[in-house]
């Protein structure tokens, strides 16, 4: 039944992020939020392709095992170019798009060398314990990184609605991930639960992303004032 | 300072503090992984789902004493 619960959970979300993707093309957004469809696409492929590979080989075959580790090495670096394609997009009036190349590919490599140095003192399996440290270390990176854009959301009183719809929806995943990781380890005997969690948090993350392009017109505004907490 | 010495510090600066993060987050922990991308089930982590001990270092697996070298 767990399981059942799951391959919906799943199935939910591959639509979800399929759906997105038609409708961005659709309505002619693709290019402005390319990272955010790129992102969708390969995760939707990589979904459907771990449940093929599930189901020819089974959950303790080395062919899943692999796949699902390596892929998600991939998609975690598709999260991250998400996340600094939405900076791109809080930062495009500053004109400051050559700075964040080279911010992006220096954290990028900073993290590809501290996480190879971690690994080093690793014995078999080498890439294999690389590629799970760099997805490990760069979701943390991506962790702070949404702390920070939402501090630059604030500080420059970005009003667009639908970038703030995407900014705090990736904020409260990376979030709810890590706060879902510490529990677990607090409660572990409350394992029934926390199984659920991480496939929920993959269906709502496209669940806020739709709601965001289909029902907040790209002009749309926010005052600025609603957005920080004003002391009373 | 100049703007591409201050790109470099505040990418070394979100990297020190992602680190510092995990370290807080994964010493705690129970040695499991932490995916952002969920969808299908996960599997055991890869090596962890061995079923043997590592088998030794093939130029360490002899049985009897080293012999000299040759040219002694």
């Amino acid at each position: 039944m767990p399981g059942l619960v799951i391959h919906v959970l799943d199935l939910l979300t591959a639509l979800l992020q399929a759906s997105i993707v038609v409708v961005s093309f659709a309505r002619g957004y693709s290019r402005r939020y390319l990272t955010i469809n790129l992102y969708l696409a390969a995760s939707t492929i990589v979904l459907f392709l771990r449940y093929y590979i599930l189901s020819r080989h089974g959950l303790l075959s080395e062919e899943y095992i692999y796949f699902y580790y390596y892929s998600d090495a991939l998609l975690t670096i598709g999260l991250y170019f998400t996340l600094i394609g939405l900076y791109a997009t809080v930062f495009e009036e500053m004109k400051a798009a050559q700075y964040l190349r080279v911010f992006t590919i220096l954290l990028l490599i900073g993290t590809a060398a501290f996480s190879s140095a971690v690994v080093q003192q690793s014995g078999p399996r080498l890439i294999t314990r690389y590629v799970v440290e760099m997805s490990q270390n760069l979701y943390f990176v991506g962790v702070i990184l949404t702390y920070i854009l939402w501090g630059a959301v604030l500080k420059l009183r970005e009003t667009r609605t639908r970038v703030i719809q995407l900014v705090l929806s990736l904020g409260v995943y990376f979030s709810a991930f890590a706060g879902n990781y510490a529990l677990r380890n607090l409660y572990p005997q409350l394992h029934f639960v926390w199984e659920f969690v991480p496939p929920t948090l993959g269906c709502l993350l496209p669940l806020s992303w739709a709601y965001a392009f289909w029902h907040i017109p790209e002009d749309a505004r926010i005052a600025p004032s609603r957005l920080a907490v004003v002391p009373r | 300072m100049s703007r591409k010495r201050t790109v470099v510090f505040l990418a070394m600066l979100v990297l020190v503090g992602a680190m510092s993060l995990k370290t807080v987050v994964v010493t705690h922990g129970d040695g499991s992984i932490v995916m952002a991308n969920s969808g299908g089930p996960v599997p055991p982590t890869p090596w962890k789902n061995s079923g043997g001990p590592v088998p030794p270092t093939p130029w360490k697996n002899s049985g009897g004493p080293v012999p000299p070298t040759p040219w002694k």
